[in-house]
């Protein structure tokens, strides 16, 4: 989809995952988190199929359930005391700040799932760019040499195997010292190289002058729309958050859990905000789906 | 209008008593398509690079450059970048970006154009060249042509009103080769650019340059037409190697011709035949009786895949070679060449299928049986110097007198008085002569050669071939993968095709090239079906036509 919530200007997609995650850590409260975690994994499945999300969800999952059970066990702080384990008090406090550490952390590494498939390197380097642009240059200059490197020291082995000289097969001390004569001729051989590019680099200009940058983004209407949204609901979700209406109040009083009055605005807000993706990306879905039905 | 000249330029590189450019004065007109030849080390790279003072040697230069009338020094470094492109030999090292479009507009980042100018140049440029489905490509996802191709479309971007190219070809295949050419031909003649050329490869460039000037030892001794060219060089012993194959058997007949009859491609050799009449003395058939050699490698039903997902490289394979001969295995890109010999080599294990040597089974060779000379012989080597290489191997290999047989092959190679350099301070030729040695040291009764012409001047090509052939002659198998057609037609003695991952035919070299009608030598294709008896190599036409010449 062109127009999904990929296609915004990087900065104001860094700025969504700016306000998200400061959200996310701000607002300490089961509700918020829990429709947090729901609306991030449904953005997980509508930006790849979930695709991304199944190549972690074991490690997401163990890291979850051994904070929700361990949090428990260390914290001894409460007034209400539920049970004893091992001798341990166990406190209804200690057992609700379990669950909202344990949704944070899903939170934020499914959030940043997120962010590897639509933050994509093409993106990053050009954020980057903005802030240090001689440093983007040299990260740009260094990715193309990491296949390259891979490619000639693959050749290197391949050559030198058939001379007899491998990395798979003779005693230890043999392989080390082939290993180190390939490391030692891939690093001679690509300086050399090198030198034919630093000329072609040269021969076109290259530190004559000031460097100008290629803009392959630049903001549109719908980006400014875009920003002022993020600007306002951010700002009101930091708000909510100062008035204390998206926290749970653990200690003295275990505050009760349910949401009450005000409280349920911000939990809208809140929703608005971080499921900004949802959105802009489900309008899409719903043309597509819409257009094809008409052809 | 004089675009580039030099007056009286001499260069010297340090340490050198010898000055590799002695006196040269040319001069080269807007729109001129201008070919600088000579045999490796002649001088020609070097006048190309010091028309860029910012990647000319180190060296005394003495004499003067120009640009457009200017002393060259007189012009700024940024009109020099923009206006002089360059484009260099390796089509890989040249990138600096890792994706197309970044490498597209580098240059012109460097000399601080706006996003939108940008992005106006690269919509024309890429309509131009049809790079479209290529944009959002990494560089490593691209073929040598592609890359050469983008290499030139990012100088053209700039707009120059010069190109120097140093080689650009020689390390492309010809399909890649002659496109890159054509692309060359059509900046010039629809563009008018300037085009000043450093390349071996002459046989596509002769019919198109409009100047030819050669070098000898950085003396200009040529500086004429194609055609007058070959009249000059017709007589000359080893420059000659560097004519078209057509003009060479033209002169064959004529050894006085006049140069506006002597023809440079096929059609005008076809031309020229019709109005010839030549006799032949129908070739004596190769008497069958002499014995059949044995097989000495059998492969059988071979596959091979990169992995599961990929389609397979090579398919029920069926391949055998037989003692003492020359097998030169021939394909387009792609389709498994050097795969194929890497499998043979045991680099890479067949997923399926059979290999014999001699009858019995392959699991894992021994050293001593076959050998690998890279196609690029830079990677054989492991050491400082070459000498050391050697002795590292043989003390790898258990030799027994080493030193002397070392020196033995130094010797017969002719390049005893190298040993003691790096590797990398060899020419080309001298190398590949090198990595010979390093891969004949175990005495190996099979030798694989992966591309061995790449990059080479005519002249090392031949001292090459011979060298090997001898070897051949001496009992030695070989097998080259290769896409070059006339170095198989002179040297090989049978030849495969590889197509779809399987040898579709195996032939007598003579046989190969003669059935064939369009993979083959220009000669076969200029000779065929004409009036006289179809030709592969120039040295056949020798053999069978009774050239009568008129004068």
């Amino acid at each position: 989809m062109v127009r999904g919530f990929r296609s915004f200007h990087p900065i104001i997609l860094l700025l969504y995952y700016l306000f998200a995650m400061a959200a996310l850590m701000l607002y300490q409260h089961p509700m918020f988190l829990a429709l947090a975690t729901v609306a991030i994994l449904l953005m997980n499945f509508m930006l790849d199929g979930g695709l991304e999300l199944r190549k972690w969800r074991a490690m997401i999952l163990i890291m979850a359930v051994l904070t929700l059970v361990l949090t428990p066990f260390f914290n001894q702080r409460g007034n209400h005391l539920l049970f004893y384990l091992f001798e341990k008090q166990v406190y209804l406090e200690a057992i609700w700040q379990g669950v909202m550490i344990s949704l944070t952390l899903v939170c934020i590494l499914t959030l940043f799932l997120t962010f590897n498939l639509v933050i994509t390197p093409d993106k990053f380097v050009f954020l980057f760019s903005k802030i240090m642009p001689q440093w983007a240059l040299l990260t740009m200059l260094s990715l193309r040499f990491v296949p390259l490197l891979r490619k000639r020291l693959l050749e290197i082995g391949d050559v030198q195997s058939i001379k007899g000289f491998s990395l798979k097969t003779g005693s230890v001390k043999g392989r080390a010292q082939s290993g180190m004569l390939f490391l030692q001729t891939l690093l001679t051989w690509s300086l050399e190289e090198s030198i034919q590019t630093a000329d072609s680099m040269t021969a076109r200009g290259y530190g004559l002058g000031k460097r100008s940058k290629y803009q392959p983004y630049y903001m549109k209407k719908r980006d400014w729309l875009a920003f002022a949204f993020l600007l306002v609901s951010g700002s009101l979700v930091l708000f909510g958050w100062w008035l204390g209406d998206g926290v749970l109040t653990l200690l003295p009083v275990l505050e009760p859990v349910w949401l009450s009055g005000r409280e349920w605005l911000y939990w809208i807000l809140f929703f608005m905000m971080i499921g900004f993706p949802i959105w802009t990306e489900g309008k899409e879905m719903v043309k597509w789906k819409f257009l094809r039905r008409i052809g | 209008m004089e675009i580039l000249a030099t007056h009286r330029l001499s260069f010297t590189y340090p340490n050198a008593t010898i000055p590799a450019l002695k006196d040269i004065s040319i001069q080269v007109k807007q729109g001129e398509f201008v070919v600088l030849c000579g045999p490796s080390g002649s001088g020609k790279s070097t006048l190309l690079r010091l028309f860029k003072p910012e990647i000319a040697p180190h060296g005394i230069k003495e004499g003067t450059l120009f640009f457009q009338g200017k002393p060259l020094q007189e012009v700024t470094p940024i009109v020099n970048a923009k206006e002089l492109g360059m484009v260099f030999q390796d089509p890989e090292n040249q990138i600096a970006m890792d994706n197309v479009l970044e490498e597209l507009i580098f240059g012109m980042e460097n000399l601080g154009f706006t996003t939108e100018q940008m992005r106006k140049k690269v919509a024309e440029m890429v309509n131009f060249f049809g790079l479209n489905p290529l944009l959002d490509k990494k560089i490593d996802e691209l073929s040598g042509g592609q890359k050469q191709l983008l290499n030139l479309a990012s100088i053209l971007l700039l707009e120059p009103s010069v190109l120097l190219l140093d080689e650009p070809t020689a390390q492309l295949d010809p399909i890649a080769a002659k496109e890159f050419i054509h692309m060359l031909q059509r900046l010039n003649e629809e563009f008018g650019i300037t085009i000043v050329i450093v390349e071996h490869r002459l046989e596509e460039l002769f019919p198109i340059a409009s100047r030819v000037i050669l070098f000898d030892n950085g003396v200009l001794l040529h500086d004429t037409t194609p055609r007058e060219m070959v009249k000059e060089l017709g007589t000359h012993k080893t420059m000659k190697s560097f004519l078209p194959s057509s003009a060479l058997l033209y002169l064959e007949f004529y050894k006085k011709a006049h140069a506006e009859t002597i023809p440079l491609n096929v059609k005008e050799t076809r031309q020229w035949l019709q109005g010839e009449h030549v006799e032949w003395d129908e070739p004596s058939e190769v008497s069958s009786a002499a014995a059949v050699p044995s097989p000495i490698l059998e492969l059988k039903e071979v596959d091979y895949q990169y992995s599961k997902n990929t389609p397979a490289v090579l398919y029920n394979l069926d391949l055998t070679i037989y003692e003492g001969e020359w097998l030169a295995i021939v394909g387009a890109n792609g389709t498994g060449k050097s795969t194929l010999l890497k499998v043979i080599g045991g680099i890479l294990k067949a997923q399926h299928g059979s290999m014999k040597y001699k009858g019995k089974k392959v699991r894992k060779w021994e050293p001593r049986k076959v050998s690998y000379l890279p196609q690029n012989p830079k990677l054989f080597f492991i050491q400082d110097t070459i000498r050391k290489e050697f002795e590292h191997l043989a003390l790898k290999h258990g030799e027994r007198n080493p030193e002397e047989r070392i020196q033995n092959l130094l010797n017969k190679f002719g390049i005893a008085h190298l040993q003691n350099q790096h590797p990398y301070d060899l020419s080309g030729g001298e190398l590949q002569k090198a990595a010979l040695i390093g891969s004949l040291l175990v005495e190996p009764t099979i030798l694989l050669i992966d591309e061995p012409t790449k990059g080479l001047d005519p002249e090392s090509k031949r001292a090459f071939g011979e060298l090997v052939a001898t070897l051949v002659k001496e009992g030695l198998t070989v097998v080259m993968v290769t896409h070059d057609i006339e170095f198989s037609a002179t040297y090989a003695t049978r030849c495969s095709m590889l197509f779809q991952g399987k040898i579709t035919v195996t032939e007598n070299t003579r046989d190969f090239f003669h059935e064939n009608t369009y993979y083959t030598t220009v000669l076969n294709r200029a000779t065929r079906n004409s009036s006289a008896y179809p030709v592969v190599t120039l040295e056949e036409a020798r053999r069978i036509w009774r050239v009568k010449s008129p004068f």
